[in-house]
């Protein structure tokens, strides 16, 4: 086996820059893990295909991972899948606490990573043989799922659940895409916005839109008063980290690196989702979860150590049928495919060298992210004491970038930014609920494609109860989940009643 | 304050305006902007508009001495860009599909001949296929031919109105050749990806499915037992274009094999003795403005890199066919495509 | 019997109307949600929709006029001369770049509360400096297109 003549300094040095670019790109709100990995494919050509990959690894693992980094210290989610780590990140930050909730989620980060890529080793094609089996009727029933957790992640159930919906209503917008098996016909809008809303309005932009220029636009309401002097976040005072907060955390740890792990292995279930579900099963299931959105650690460990665990999980459908698990995958798909090599059920077997290398180079991106992040964390997290007047024109300035760039130079995308923006700062004051609104977003598309093909290769309703027994299943999952939430509700609503 | 201001706008504008002047005429008498942006009409950086693309376009911009970046924008934000840039800083890179969408009469394609300027072919993917699972009954194209004349009804995935449909258009057509009346008993199964098309095989919810020798290749080579083992039946290329790739053929399956699910060895018959066949073309399409002097430019430049048979190699390494043909050449010939193509779609509609 | 039910839940499509099948269904959700909602709540929306306008004119409560509208007023001009000017520049970056320096410094103007000499050097540097290395890294390093 020559595959030692493969590890040499190069390899390692790729995986590190790969992982030091990913963490940059992922921190920069506006920029992604899926943009970075992009960016970088054409270099792959002069690197060679191990070397190659390497970097690509290197890159997706630290962009998944550097997306925490604004979501704690700014509020804003630098990776559509770091939305969870915001509810109790930025909380902690605001309480002086920025470096502590940054070094919990490394460490739940660099748990997932590590989980996944022990999956994805030992598992990878009895796992891929168990995705095919999700059908469009159990994909949607999946979709369903993560939809209904919306119910447990509101403060107002009525408000979130129509946010949820308006949210999937928006993501209809544009034409019923062909590439998606659709008609290409134009619903929800007018004849004069075709031109532009052909192809609906784009996940990015819309995310950013609503985080970040909201975020900037609530502020500059309020004229940034207390900026110049007593109000500005300090970085002292709060808890310090500890590795003793892990403790009674391990059940979390390994429930949400499963729930991301799997998420990333069914192709087509939006990648983001899996923060959600495991956010909310954390909520739904953990013994005492009064804290969480308000700053608790355990709800930074589940959506880091979710976020993270997809990277493994997406890699399943990858390399054991050729199919990516995500958007990030569907662009590592061309290092393949550029260098000639093809990616299907006997990718692994036919490229033993490869694999193992893979392997290795996302064990290492994990361990390098952590490195990296963890010693750099007390620097990174001084972005939080920069002044806002100088450091909101930049955020904008990359946001424009980011919106600009994921579809590879389209103008319109820019101005989404804007249209959310504003659409974010009105939906705050009249009550509508962001996070909900995004989830039924990135979901909505995939939602409607699997739900309607169902019926149309079944022509009957009950076919989403009598499918399968995963179906079966999945319902009731649905079902406790639900309850639960209401389950929640009622007591929480109970207990300051009591208090008082 | 707005003096500083103003004279560091213009002294940023000055700079900016040096620069592109410096890069605007790379070549001599050759009108091509120093940064040519290349949209291509498909989103995907690991589909084969992408791969083919970059290759071709990396080699131009040596030969011309120019920055080219290839932008996966998709189809229609690709024909805006297009139709926006005027003066030939834009051009875009597409497939058969450009024209087999407004053949179909998908929403939002035109008639790229007429909106148009339709540039050289570059490269073909010969890769246009159609699969059943390795334990179907049909073993060949005619028995799927004949199961529909029978009455049968065979389900067949595609995304439709495009490159994926035309195929199952044209056994649509043999079916109504031989057995009048009988080809809606072939059922359009409409979705998206492959991998949406290989998981409806796997279901058992088609019989058949398009897929390219790329993607599917592996599949074939699955043991029966396996539930996602495929078979091939029938490749849409022409069989000089399959003789052109390299003998290896792809992944474990070589040309000899391949040759065996193309026509004449598999056959949908589309006049009297005349066989179906379809290769997926890439070519290069420019604004209706276009210089007349850069599109000539453009075709020197391919035609000095098309004589480099490195390049012609690294194409084939890929499962492409290297074929070049100068612009006037290929708008003529893609339009007579277009209009054969034309003729099969009518006549089943009406 | 057990058929007949189900066959109650029987649902065809017809392709060519595909795409307003699932759209459909969500409106109606959408709408009664938002009946419910305005039954539920219509006593708070009236005094809550005099308040919010009474805000926004500047006759009660704490709101920025300047720093909100001035956002709004440059982030516009921003994209609006951006794609304007990529038209004069194509396919190199310098529209974002020549927009960007003058948007960051315009907008850290605006936002900030007391400008001495110093800051105001801070504020051009820093308008200066960034974009242009942002600039240079994603287009010149990476490629990446910009406007």
């Amino acid at each position: 086996m020559d595959i030692l003549s493969h590890l040499t300094p190069m390899f390692f040095g790729l995986i590190a820059a790969g992982t030091l670019i990913g963490i940059i790109f992922g921190a920069i709100p506006g920029m992604t893990a899926t943009m970075a990995v992009a960016v970088c494919l054409p270099l792959t050509y002069a690197f060679g295909l191990e070397n190659g990959i390497a970097l690509l690894l290197g890159l997706y693992v630290g962009g998944i991972s550097g997306g925490m980094v604004p979501a704690v210290l700014i509020n804003i989610p630098g990776t559509p899948s770091s939305i969870t780590t915001t509810f109790d990140g930025y909380p902690m930050a605001k309480r002086g606490e920025g470096e502590r909730a940054l070094k919990i989620g490394i460490v739940a980060s660099v748990f997932g990573g590590l989980f996944s890529a022990a999956v994805l080793f030992f598992f990878a094609p009895v796992l891929a043989d168990f995705a095919i089996k999700f059908s469009y009727v159990e994909k949607f029933l999946i979709i369903l799922l993560a939809l209904t957790v919306i119910a447990s992640l509101t403060t107002n159930m009525l408000m979130g659940i129509f946010s949820g919906v308006l949210g999937v209503w928006l993501s209809l917008i544009g034409t019923y895409s062909i590439t998606e098996g659709g008609n290409g016909e134009p619903r929800l809008m007018f004849d004069f916005m075709q031109y532009y809303l052909i192809d609906g309005f784009s996940l990015l932009p819309v995310l950013i839109g609503i985080f970040g220029l909201t975020t900037v636009l609530l502020d500059a309401e309020k004229g940034f008063k207390d900026e110049a002097g007593q109000g500005r976040i300090s970085l002292k005072g709060g808890a310090k980290f500890k590795f003793n907060v892990f403790k009674g955390q391990l059940l979390n740890l390994v429930r949400s690196s499963s729930i991301g792990t799997f998420v990333g292995i069914l192709p087509g279930v939006g990648g983001s989702a899996a923060s959600v579900l495991a956010y909310s099963q954390e909520k739904n299931f953990s013994r005492d979860s009064s804290m969480m959105g308000k700053g608790a650690p355990q709800g930074i460990v589940s959506s880091e150590s979710s976020n993270n665990a997809l990277t493994g999980g997406a890699l399943v459908p990858l390399l054991s049928l050729g199919i990516p698990g995500d958007s990030t995958t569907a662009i590592l798909i061309g290092a393949f495919t550029l260098q000639g090599v093809q990616v299907g059920p006997l990718f692994i077997g036919n490229n033993i060298d490869t694999w193992y290398l893979m392997i290795i180079a996302l064990l290492a991106a994990n361990v390098m992210m952590f490195g990296i992040m963890y010693f750099a964390i007390r620097h990174i997290a001084k972005v939080i004491e920069v002044p806002k007047y100088i450091l909101y024109p930049l955020i904008i300035m990359m946001c424009v970038v980011g919106a600009y760039a994921i579809n590879y130079g389209i103008m319109f995308d820019v101005w989404t930014l804007l249209l959310f923006g504003v659409f974010g700062w009105v939906a705050h004051k009249v009550g509508l609920e962001t996070v909900p609104l995004i989830i039924g977003f990135i979901l909505g598309k995939s939602a409607e494609v699997y739900f309607v093909k169902s019926i149309e290769s079944y022509g009957n309703l009950s076919i989403f109860f009598t499918k399968s027994p995963i179906a079966m299943f999945l319902w009731v999952l649905i079902a406790v989940s639900l309850a639960f939430a209401i389950y929640l509700r009622v007591r929480n609503r109970r207990q300051p009643a009591v208090e008082s | 304050m707005k003096a500083i201001l103003s004279k560091t706008c213009l002294a940023v504008l000055a700079t900016a305006a040096i620069g592109v002047s410096a890069s605007a005429q790379a070549a001599d008498d050759c009108p091509i902007p120093g940064n040519l942006r290349v949209v291509i009409g498909s989103t995907s950086t690991g589909g084969d508009t992408y791969q083919a693309s970059s290759m071709v376009v990396d080699k131009l911009a040596d030969q011309l001495d120019i920055n080219a970046k290839v932008d996966a924008v998709g189809v229609m934000p690709g024909f805006q860009a297009l139709e926006r840039s005027r003066h030939g800083n834009t051009i875009m890179i597409f497939h058969d599909g450009a024209y087999l969408g407004n053949l179909y009469g998908v929403n939002g394609y035109p008639d790229i001949f007429n909106k148009f300027i339709v540039g050289p072919t570059v490269a073909i993917n010969p890769g246009n296929a159609y699969l059943v699972p390795k334990s179907s009954p049909y073993q060949s194209m005619s028995d799927i031919i004949e199961a529909a004349g029978e009455g049968k009804k065979v389900k067949v995935a595609i995304q439709p109105g495009g490159v994926s449909e035309i195929g199952l258009t044209a056994m649509k057509n043999a079916v109504r050749m031989k057995y009048p009346g009988k080809e809606s008993n072939l059922v359009a199964v409409n979705t998206g990806s492959q991998a949406d098309k290989n998981q409806l095989l796997f279901d058992g919810a088609v019989d058949v499915i398009n897929g390219s020798v790329q993607a599917n290749e592996q599949y074939t080579q699955l043991p029966a037992d396996d539930q996602k083992a495929m078979r091939f039946v029938w490749i849409t290329a022409r069989e000089k274009t399959i003789a052109e790739t390299n003998e290896e053929g792809m992944g474990d399956t070589t040309r000899e094999q391949l040759l065996q699910y193309v026509t004449p060895k598999a056959s949908v018959p589309m006049g009297e003795d005349e066989d179906f066949t379809f290769d997926k073309e890439f070519f290069l399409m420019y604004n209706k403005d276009m210089d007349p002097a850069a599109i000539k430019c453009i075709d020197d430049a391919l035609a000095e890199v098309y004589k480099d048979d490195e390049f012609k190699d690294q194409l084939k390494r890929s499962f492409f066919v290297p074929d070049y043909k100068p612009s006037e050449e290929a708008a003529s010939y893609l339009e007579e495509k277009n209009d054969e193509y034309k003729t099969i779609i009518s006549d089943l509609k009406g | 019997m057990e058929s007949q039910w189900l066959s109650l839940l029987d649902v065809s499509i017809d392709f060519d109307q595909s795409h307003l099948f699932f759209p459909r269904i969500i409106t109606w959700i959408l709408v009664i949600l938002l009946a419910v909602i305005l039954v539920t709540r219509y006593r708070l929306m009236v005094p809550g929709l005099k308040r919010a306008g009474r805000v926004l004119i500047g006759r009660e409560g704490e709101f920025d006029h300047k720093r909100f509208f001035g956002t709004l007023a440059l982030t516009t001009a921003y994209f609006y001369l951006m794609s304007v000017l990529s038209d004069v520049f194509p396919n190199t970056g310098y529209s974002f770049l020549i927009m960007s320096v003058a948007f960051v410094f315009l907008l850290s103007l605006l936002y900030v509360d007391h400008l001495t000499r110093r800051l105001f050097v801070i504020l051009v540097l820093n308008a200066l400096i960034a974009p242009t290395l942002a600039w240079y890294v994603l287009a010149q390093l990476f490629r990446i297109t910009l406007p």
